[in-house]
């Protein structure tokens, strides 16, 4: 077989080994990747595992595979496809299901083709590693590990993780914010909620009755924790000897440096992303009902008009907006207080009330608020939602560029 | 030799994961050649770290240090999405025969 490898290096032009990883039979294909793969680390490229798999259109086809306990993907077995009979493993089972929830909210929710938008297939591969206590987005795929029975179970068991990861990859195909402190907090921040969300949909759950626990289903019950993370309450989630303390702040006040490395969590994405959890939290409990409505919405439509460095001010004024824009100023009012109660103040544009504040709330009595105006200062308020509006403009363009980059 | 494996991140990073080690001498003299082929099979293949995350999202990196007998202690870093063939081996089997002890 390396024989063969450093044959494909020396003669075969990348352009072929692209091709070949479409082969039937799975010794060419793994003989290409191993080609690509060492081909890239040797001219230091990073791209290559995205660049060669880059999935045609599929209507969200899902295909799992099983990794067996390995570590190298490439050696993964199919186990299940779109059309084929369920397997008794129950792992594959799950992963698939889970797949298939999460693509079915996209396109009934946010009338959204599968993580791309275009069908994207949808792969996962499970019984990733030994005794594997995560799973992670590639970039491509999804991928499960079985947990090690003491600290955590199997993954897969997780609705809310499954969407989460494959969240990330929604992401990575509108905004794309990057994975490093505050757009990677908001990145990760996205993939809680829809991961949330996913789990709320499927269980039929009003935001009230939702626990906005993330992978409380992962952790056995031997183990002392409610979850991974708690979008209701950022820093609860866990306290014990044995985890450490749930690390998340639930205020910007709060927000943890931490230096911009893989030790750093880059820059704490993981961590900070608790404060925006939380502003979204706040948002569905006040607008009331189904969070994946109004809310959900809001934070789907301004992830679309985000860009990859949105930072939190940034976000937030983007959701009053869309808030304003989509639906009216009870929305918008709950926009507005979530952000404020987790110390962000908001400097959106009102719809509607020619820059005179929310105006009315619920039932149309008296606003209390004048967001962002200082009270009795209109001129003040009307220059603020001037400045607000030419940023917004400023954003929008930096959009256009970007998505005339893309194509 | 003795081979140390740290773990770092993935989508919790603030749950500690407890490290494991591997000490050849109390191992068979089967499994210590075993491990000396893979450790030998990872120094080979250079080993890359991420500057970036690239496009991974929670996934998890692994450090692994091997202290030999002699010289300077080799320490390797790899990620879940910079994986080579010999670098999963090592870590499988670090994972199996730690966990058994």
């Amino acid at each position: 077989m390396s024989r063969s490898v450093r044959c494909l290096n020396c003669i075969v032009p990348p352009h072929v080994l692209k091709k070949l990883l479409e082969s039937k039979d799975r010794g060419i294909r793994e003989a290409a990747l191993n080609s690509l793969l060492v081909t890239a680390r040797l001219r230091g490229e990073r791209g290559v595992r995205a660049a060669t798999f880059v999935a045609p259109p599929g209507d969200g086809r899902r295909t799992v595979y099983d990794c067996r306990s390995g570590y190298f993907l490439p050696l993964a077995v199919v186990a299940r496809t779109e059309n084929g009979e369920a397997p008794s493993d129950a792992s594959v089972n799950l992963a698939f299901d889970g797949l298939g929830t999460t693509r079915e909210f996209f396109r009934e929710v946010f009338d959204r083709n599968s993580i791309d938008g275009r069908g994207m297939r949808l792969d996962g591969y499970v019984h990733y590693g030994v005794r594997y206590n995560n799973a992670f987005w590639n970039g491509r795929e999804m991928v499960f590990g079985d947990g090690d029975g003491l600290l955590f179970a199997d993954f897969t068991r997780s609705l809310d993780v499954i969407a989460h990861e494959l969240a990330h990859g929604v992401t990575e195909f509108t905004a794309n914010l990057e994975y490093h402190n505050e757009p990677g907090a908001l990145n990760e921040s996205m993939s809680d909620v829809f991961g949330s969300l996913v789990k709320q949909w499927s269980l039929g759950q009003t935001a009230e009755e939702a626990d906005w626990l993330i992978g409380a289903d992962v952790l056995t019950p031997e183990i002392e924790a409610d979850a991974l993370r708690s979008m209701k309450a950022p820093g609860t989630a866990y306290d014990n000897d044995l985890l450490g303390k749930d690390p998340q702040p639930d205020h910007r006040d709060r927000f943890v440096v931490l230096p911009d490395t893989e030790d750093g969590d880059w820059g704490g994405v993981h961590i900070n992303s608790g404060i925006p959890n939380k502003a979204f939290f706040l948002a569905a409990v006040a607008v009331g009902g189904y969070a994946w409505e109004a809310p959900g919405h809001i934070w789907y439509e301004s992830l679309l008009a985000s860009h990859e460095r949105t930072r939190f001010q940034e976000f937030a004024d983007t959701t009053c907006l869309k808030a304003g824009q989509l639906y009216g100023n009870v929305e918008q009012q709950a926009v507005t207080d979530a952000w404020r109660e987790v110390g962000i103040r908001v400097a959106g544009v009102w719809a509607g009330t020619g820059g005179r504040g929310p105006g009315r709330g619920r039932g149309g009595e008296p606003g209390r608020g004048t967001e962002p105006a200082e009270n009795g200062d209109t001129l003040a308020a009307l220059t603020k939602q001037v400045a607000a509006l030419a940023a917004q403009v400023k954003t929008l363009a930096r959009d256009v560029k970007t998505l005339k980059g893309r194509k | 030799m003795k081979v140390r494996l740290a773990k770092h991140g993935g989508l919790a990073p603030g749950i500690r994961q407890p490290p494991l080690s591997v000490e050849s001498s109390a191992l068979s003299d089967e499994a210590a050649a075993e491990l000396a082929r893979l450790v030998a099979a990872v120094k080979t293949v250079p080993a890359v770290s991420a500057e970036s995350p690239g496009r991974a999202r929670d996934a998890m990196s692994y450090t692994i240090t091997l202290e030999e007998n002699v010289g300077e202690p080799t320490v390797l870093r790899v990620s879940d999405v910079t994986m080579s063939a010999s670098f999963a081996a090592l870590l499988e089997w670090i994972e199996r025969h730690a966990a058994g002890k």
